[in-house]
């Protein structure tokens, strides 16, 4: 019992890695006990996940459950691991949103075992970032998630899936050198990596100091490497305009691949912003938060209104997240411009709460896509029609799903989207205002998919002989149940994660 | 128990029915409406026994009853949500949960619970009749059940929660709740059938017209939020400083004060909801859904949530006279613009439809003058005689529709159409070949629905403002009497000339349908319908008659003053400073009296001669089409919206700048690569490499000529080296 | 006495018509002739240098008397090893025996 306390992250960290070696050295052919060893193992690192909200106390300052291996001693560089508030929210998310994922990819027959050990792996590159406090760990980690991303767009994806899995490495991994470099220079300036030093250290400097010979005074230097840092997570988040690699990389990929991008890889970014570039960056932050608002609702107008001008089904759910984590950097970017007011203070409430809803609706959106395609094989919405008289169970789960998305009062989406509006209202006014164009608009996408798909005079086509429909089945049913489950919980009582993300906030920021 | 635990139980029945249907009960129609109807039954009850104990507590507006709990925390503090029952929301509850319940209960019969599945039927699309075969062989067409008979009472739970929530609030973010929970209802429910392209896109229409309103209102709800710390009403409403606050702070938008602005805000979400003027085209389009579901939302719940909404927020509202002048001409011009339109038009719910838009007008009007109480009046009378006036309209169409279905019998039946093969099982249904809700269509349907034509000629006298026997009279009376009073000159003509059309049009509904002689066979065959529809008419009708007794004004000559004007006292001690009532005058009950009495009688007059829309001379096209208001936003809005997106902003934007810019780095690069390649690579680095290799083969290709075999040439080469090198050594390196 | 450098004249002339025999005459066994006349005069050398350096020495004497024997067998090794070119190749000119070229 001891042990699990104290190892409680490392475990969490590892074991889906252990579980992909395991799935390594069994037979190819076993495709049912392929599949089922890694759903069931996957379930570990949930089941630890809920036993480490149970343990964690959300009253108290700084990182819990806190390890630190030694590894790069030479640099300074350890394993340290971590969990506040923030990173513990992610952590629920990405062990709640991989099970279902796997749970999702059980139609998958083809090269199942690496399928299955590439997932595993990814699991644990995103648990990485969200539990490293050693800033090259988090690299490291951040770095190791894109390769089995990758592979899964390029060997189980769609037509086009070579030019969008070769856009989404290329342009994320560019992103990142930036941020690498920054990396490197606290590295180099403090001797260590680890984040809490840097964080105290790095502020200390005074703007106008000097970078050793040179006449280059800080504040120029700590300007570029907000923007460094900055470019890096805004490719990952997506923020307009370096979002272009979304829809083509979630169209593309496989089901269950779009669900963790979506769920869970974009969040990434913005845990990038809330962990490294406003306690790092404040100064910078706060200067040019109106810059980062700008580009926050250009993400949420124009993503809106993309995905409204979409034909293929599983493209408007991708810009409709580019709309929603729009939402999420509004909030932080009023968090940056008042810093410690009670209204940043619900920015940043909304944003992390917005960052976990998006993470359970996207998921839940781009499933029940791949459930149409699966039936269908075409994303094409003119394709569709009337479907709602064919599969009313899955008309049902789609328009519960979408209500989500679009922010309907009463599922979880509207908690975190108020509060993100209240909190930058007073500080952000105009940029709020304008973004409520993009609100707007995602009523109207939301809308457009489900007139196309299940409303209207039926297609005959889908009616009868081999093109006839099938209902959902009962595998698709137990991935949406947890999803519909929590959404609707955090729609009507918010208190028991909002509560954890409210302490975290008020005592990091 | 608690009126508190009443409170917080009121909606949960109709919301458990909800669940219970959709998960549980979906295939059997018995337990659904069961289910359904006891649940709207039993939140009646609830709201009855909390409706009489309000009636109880003196001083309602100072000591409501009222309950809350945290929600989720914000910062330090949490964030509040609870109920309240104070006296407007007492009178509210009481006329939401009748109306509530009677839909439910008509909602059976109106869906034709008993009667056979349909021969052509399919989920999505209305009924078209099933044949039957009595005992003698004759074949009949009778009405058939809704195929989707189940779903609609689960619906229908699901909006009852959203308005009993929106109702039963303490605050502004659990009625906004409510609100976009009876939007997303109101979407599902005009797009029941979902499979006929106008009712989906009326859905769409809609849910897209109210979210303006909606978006705005959020802004409106996040700011005072933000000004005050609190969204619910007793802790703004009763807190000096706040208000004080509010009314003082300036906004850069057009001079409005916080308040001014607010309100402005809040009130855009009301015209969305409460189809309002310049967003009322999603109204009339909302005629697609079943008929409950428009008595439902256009009378008894969800527009009258937007005019609540506004009568909540009166006082901050009233701090800013230039909001209430805003929203004065809003309602006031809705009014007319409205009651125009309504002249014109042939289908009977549509007219009904505009008739909405109109009174909410007046309600929406009276807001704005100030008549906190006229306002609250009209809309409590306004839901009751209006629910009564759709039902009827639905019991009338059910009625032409068993007229249709009657006489699509007979002709499948008659020789010419009987065993020719391509009607035998053909999956077409069979063709409406009529419309059963176009009012020329109809007459004479006294005789054949006596009960829905008393219950509907009392639902339109009291619409009209039919002296002293309807609640609409005292209603609308009190709203004229208080703009001429407090000296609004411009409101009291305009609405008084929307009231005259008002009476017109409603007598030219009940002339067109009821009265004179039947204009179609299918009128002819027209039946009354069954119970679970009549007795909600009956039930309705009682209210339209007696419930304007419970506000007669005190000076009213004759009447007044015999019973207390209860409304006035009870509604208005809401707000902290009690209005007074107006001063009596003749001039506004003469006028009242003039309008109503004069639209009826002309009215009457003029359509009992008029066969068909050919001799209406009021079907003038900018009338008919609604002062091309749709064309017109279809132009200005959508398609540019659809533009904006699809070619601007995902084409020009997205693929081509920035994915250009991404591609001219990839090719960039890849040129750059190629560069490389070509001129270093290859030439320099691979050149010198294969420099090396080639050139010593080069150069021993080169000297093998030298290997001759012959010896003697080896041996002067010897010789000759040795004296080169000698000479070298002895000459140039002998230092 | 005569000077000793009439004697070394008479070594370098011998030696140089000797190699320019070597390296000249077609016939292999006149290049053998050409390679003794290039021994003997390597002899006349040593002799002359012991006759006028150190005629108590012996090392000279010694020196020539094993250029004597060397050249004996060289020649023996030389003329057995021509025979035996003929034998295969039917030809004793040098110019002919180019077997070991490009």
């Amino acid at each position: 019992m001891d042990f699990l306390n104290t190892h409680l992250l490392s475990l969490i960290l590892f074991i889906p890695s252990l579980a992909a070696l395991v799935i390594l050295f069994l037979p190819s052919e076993e495709h049912k006990f392929i599949r089922w060893t890694a759903f069931l193992a996957s379930l570990i690192p949930f089941g630890l996940s809920v036993y480490l909200w149970i343990q964690f106390n959300p009253d108290l300052a700084g990182y819990q459950f806190e390890v630190k291996y030694a590894w790069y001693d030479a640099i300074a560089s350890s394993l340290h691991l971590g969990v506040d508030g923030l990173s513990l929210t992610m952590v629920l998310l990405t062990t709640f949103l991989t099970p279902l994922a796997l749970l999702a990819s059980f139609n998958i027959s083809d090269r199942v075992k690496a399928y299955m050990m590439l997932f595993l792996f990814l699991e644990t590159g995103m648990l990485g970032v969200f539990l490293a406090i050693d800033l090259l760990a988090f690299f490291i980690f951040w770095e190791i998630g894109l390769v089995p991303m990758y592979f899964l767009i390029n060997q189980w994806g769609s037509a086009n899936r070579n030019y969008a899995s070769l856009k989404f490495m290329i342009y994320t991994m560019g992103g990142s050198l930036g941020l690498l470099l920054g990396i490197q220079l606290f590295g180099v300036l403090f001797q260590t990596f680890d984040l809490a030093e840097i964080v105290a250290k790095w502020n200390m400097i005074s703007p106008n100091a000097t970078f050793g010979e040179t006449t280059i005074t800080f504040a120029t230097i700590k300007t570029v490497a907000f923007w460094a840092f900055v470019v890096a997570f805004a490719i990952k988040v997506p923020i307009w305009p370096f979002h272009t690699w979304l829809p083509d990389a979630h169209t593309e990929a496989p089901t269950a691949g779009s669900m963790i991008l979506a769920g869970i890889l974009l969040k990434l970014g913005a845990y990038g912003f809330l962990r490294l570039v406003l306690p790092l960056y404040p100064e910078q932050a706060q200067y040019f938060s109106g810059a980062l608002a700008f580009l926050a609702v250009a993400a949420i107008v124009f993503g809106a209104l993309a995905s409204y001008g979409q034909t293929d089904f599983k493209r408007l759910v991708a810009y409709s997240s580019v709309n929603h984590m729009g939402f999420v950097l509004l909030g932080v970017a009023a968090a940056a411009r008042a810093v410690g007011t009670l209204d940043a203070t619900i920015a940043l409430n909304g944003a992390v709460l917005q960052m976990f809803n998006h993470g359970l609706s996207a998921a839940g959106m781009f499933f029940l896509v791949g459930v149409i395609y699966e039936r269908t094989h075409t994303r094409d919405l003119s394709k569709y029609g009337g479907l709602f008289t064919l599969i009313p169970v899955y008309g049902g789960i789609l328009i519960f799903t979408s209500m989500s998305s679009l922010g309907l009062p009463g599922l979880n989406g509207f908690i975190s989207e108020f509060l993100v509006v209240r909190g930058s209202w007073p500080i952000l006014t105009v940029y709020t205002a304008i973004a409520m164009l993009g609100l707007f608009f995602t009523g109207a996408y939301i809308l457009k998919a489900i007139k196309n798909v299940l409303h209207g005079p039926l297609n005959e086509h889908w009616a009868q002989g081999e093109h006839k429909l099938t209902e959902i089945n009962t595998r698709e049913i137990l991935v949406m149940v947890p999803l519909m489950a929590l959404i609707l919980v955090i729609g009507v009582y918010p208190a028991w994660i909002l509560d954890v993300i409210n302490k975290a906030m008020v005592m990091l920021f | 128990m608690t009126t508190e635990t009443l409170l917080w139980l009121i909606p949960l029945p109709p919301v458990l029915a909800f669940f219970l249907i959709v998960i549980f009960t979906n295939k059997n129609r018995a337990l659904s409406h069961t289910i359904g109807v006891g649940a709207a039954a039993l939140s009646w009850l609830g709201s009855m026994i909390v409706f009489a104990r309000a009636l109880g507590v003196h001083e309602l507006g100072k000591t409501p009853f009222q309950s809350t709990f945290n929600w989720f925390p914000t910062g330090a503090a949490w964030f509040k949500v609870g109920v309240l029952i104070d006296p407007l929301g007492a009178a509210v509850l009481f006329f939401v949960a009748i109306t509530i319940f009677m839909i439910f209960l008509y909602s059976v019969g109106y869906h034709n619970y008993g009667q056979p599945a349909g021969d052509h039927d399919r989920k999505g699309l209305p009924p078209h009749g099933a044949t039957v075969t009595d005992e003698h062989g004759h074949a009949h067409v009778v009405p058939s059940i809704e195929p989707m008979y189940s779903r609609f009472f689960a619906f229908l739970g699901l909006f009852a929660f959203g308005m009993y929530v929106l109702v039963l609030s303490d605050n502004l973010l659990t009625l906004f709740v409510g609100w976009e929970i009876m939007g997303l209802c109101s979407y599902l429910l005009i797009g029941f059938w979902y499979g006929k392209p106008s009712a989906r896109d009326a859905a769409v229409k809609a849910f897209m017209t109210t979210r303006v309103g909606d978006v705005f209102m959020l802004l409106g709800i996040a700011y005072l939020y933000s000004a005050t710390g609190t969204l619910s009403f007793r802790e703004i409403f009763n807190n000096a400083g706040f208000m004080q606050a509010l009314a003082t702070t300036a906004t850069p938008i057009l001079g409005l004060s916080a308040a001014g602005l607010i309100g402005l805000l809040l009130f855009i979400g009301t015209i969305g909801k409460s189809a309002q003027w310049p967003l009322h085209i999603w109204l009339p389009d909302a005629m697609e859904g079943p008929t409950p579901v428009s008595a439902m939302i256009h009378a008894a719940t969800m527009v009258s949530a937007g005019v609540y909404m506004v009568i909540r927020m009166f006082p901050l509202l009233s701090l800013d006279p230039r909001t209430m002048t805003v929203v004065a001409f809003i309602g006031t011009f809705t009014a007319i613009f409205a009651a125009t339109i309504a002249v014109a038009q042939n289908d009977i719910k549509r007219v009904l439809a505009y008739s909405t838009i109109s009174q909410l007008g007046f309600m929406i009007a009276a807001l704005g003058i100030g008549a906190y109480v006229a306002a609250a009046f009209h809309l409590i009378t306004h839901a009751f005689f209006k629910a009564l006036l759709f039902l009827g309209s639905g019991s009338v169409i059910h009625g032409m529709e068993h007229g249709v279905l009657h006489v699509q019998g007979e002709h499948a039946g008659s020789p010419q159409h009987a065993g020719s093969p391509q009607h035998a099982g053909s999956p077409q249904p069979p063709q409406q070949h009529i419309d059963p809700q176009d009012m020329f269509n109809m007459g004479g349907l006294r005789k054949k629905m006596p009960i829905t034509f008393w219950t509907f000629l009392i639902g339109g006298f009291a619409l009209s403002g039919f002296p002293l026997v309807t609640t609409g009279f005292w209603s609308k009376d009190e709203i004229l009497a208080d703009a001429w009073g407090h000296g609004h000159l411009a409101v009291f003509i305009t609405l008084a000339v929307a009231a005259f059309m008002t009476a017109f049009y409603t007598m030219r509904q009940i002339t067109l349908t009821f009265l004179g002689e039947p204009r179609t066979k299918e009128a002819e065959h027209a039946q009354e319908t069954p119970w679970t529809m009549t007795v909600p008419l009956m039930v309705l009708a009682f209210f339209a008659v007696t419930y304007g007794w419970v506000g007669i004004p005190e000076h009213f000559p004759g009447l007044g003053g015999l019973v207390p004007n209860w409304f006035h006292d009870f509604v208005g001690h809401t707000l902290a400073h009690v209005p007074e009532a107006p001063a009596f005058s003749w001039v506004p009950l003469l006028t009242s009296l003039g309008v109503a009495l004069g639209g009826l009688f002309f009215g009457w007059l003029y359509y009992r001669n008029v066969k068909s829309a050919k001799e209406d001379v009021f079907q003038i096209p900018v009338l008919k089409n609604k002062w091309y208001f749709d064309e017109a936003y279809n132009f200005l809005f959508i398609k540019p919206a659809y533009w904006f997106s699809e070619t601007f902003v995902y084409k020009w934007m997205d693929q081509w700048l920035i994915d250009g810019i991404l591609h001219s780095f990839g090719k960039a690069t890849q040129g750059l690569g190629a560069a490389i390649r070509k001129y270093i690579d290859v030439i320099v680095v691979n050149g010198f490499g294969d420099l090396v290799g080639y050139g010593t083969k080069d150069v021993g290709q080169g000297l093998r000529p030298m290997q001759t075999g012959r010896v003697q040439q080896y041996m002067l080469a010897a010789l000759l080296t040795v004296i080169v090198v000698g000479a070298i050594l002895t000459f140039f390196l002998a230092a | 006495m005569i000077p000793l450098s009439w004697f070394l004249f008479l070594s370098a002339a011998l030696f140089s018509i000797g190699l320019f025999g070597v390296l000249a005459r077609k016939n292999a066994i006149a290049i053998l002739l050409g390679i003794e006349l290039m021994l003997n005069a390597v002899n006349i050398n040593l002799v002359s240098f012991w006759r006028y350096n150190d005629p108590s020495r012996i090392d000279g004497q010694v020196f020539t008397v094993i250029v004597f024997a060397v050249a004996a067998a060289e020649v023996a090794v030389g003329l057995a090893l021509i025979i035996s070119v003929y034998r295969h190749r039917n030809t004793v000119v040098a110019d002919e025996i180019d077997l070991m070229k490009w």
